[in-house]
């Protein structure tokens, strides 16, 4: 691969990195009311027939949260809630709850559970 | 009489992982080495694209593991790493993980 092509990968990474931190986490705050009632909620487990624990978002990176949520939106991953509450966020909206999950647990009750 | 197993087969297949044997945290420390290369070296990845797995419930990451074996859950890189991973092995990697400390429950 030569210097130029190596630059323009580089350049290409750095502005990608860029437009998917660029979420609005007080925003988001006001996006999560579908997401508290199971990932906000210590303990909880997904339904029958596959039970676990709800994955933990706080202090998770961004930019995962977001692909998570375009790949249920997109169908690429499987999980007949996610997918239904993906389908109804737009990039923004993923970005902002992403930013918002990303900050950490911060001041929240169910801090460290 | 054919049903009837049928039928206590697949109760028994539905509820095999809830008796199956916790993972060994020890053990699933030993063999993190390919993971810390994406996942940091306790489960806190640097890189935004892979996600953090300290603290992540160990249920979760199992599953998680599970998926990626099965092909149910797609990505190139999970795919290779999770091929020669035996239930064992998932399950003493989730024990690992899990007590880490990293991600938190958020409200």
């Amino acid at each position: 691969m030569s210097p130029t092509r190596i630059l323009i990968a580089a350049v290409a990474c750095a502005f990608a990195t860029t437009a998917i931190a660029a979420g609005d986490a007080a925003a988001g705050k006001q996006k999560v009311f579908q997401c508290m009632g199971c990932h906000g909620i210590p303990g909880w487990k997904t339904a029958f027939p596959e039970v676990y624990h709800v994955p933990k978002l706080g202090g998770q990176h961004a930019a995962y949260i977001v692909a998570a949520l375009k790949q249920y939106k997109s169908g690429d991953r499987d999980h007949t809630t996610m997918r239904s509450i993906a389908a109804t966020l737009s990039d923004k909206d993923m970005e902002d709850i992403a930013a918002y999950y990303a900050q950490g647990a911060g001041t929240s009750p169910a801090a460290g559970k | 009489m054919i049903r009837t197993s049928l039928l206590v087969a697949t109760l028994l297949a539905l509820a095999a992982p809830a008796f199956a044997a916790k993972g060994n945290a020890d053990a699933g420390r030993e063999k993190s080495a390919p993971c810390k290369a994406c996942h940091g070296e306790a489960g806190v990845s640097a890189a935004p694209d892979f996600p953090k797995i300290a603290g992540q419930h160990p249920d979760y990451l199992l599953v998680s593991l599970r998926h990626y074996k099965a092909g149910k859950r797609k990505n190139p890189i999970m795919a290779g790493q999770v091929a020669n991973l035996s239930e064992a092995d998932m399950r003493d990697l989730a024990a690992w993980y899990s007590s880490q400390s990293g991600l938190a429950v958020k409200y």
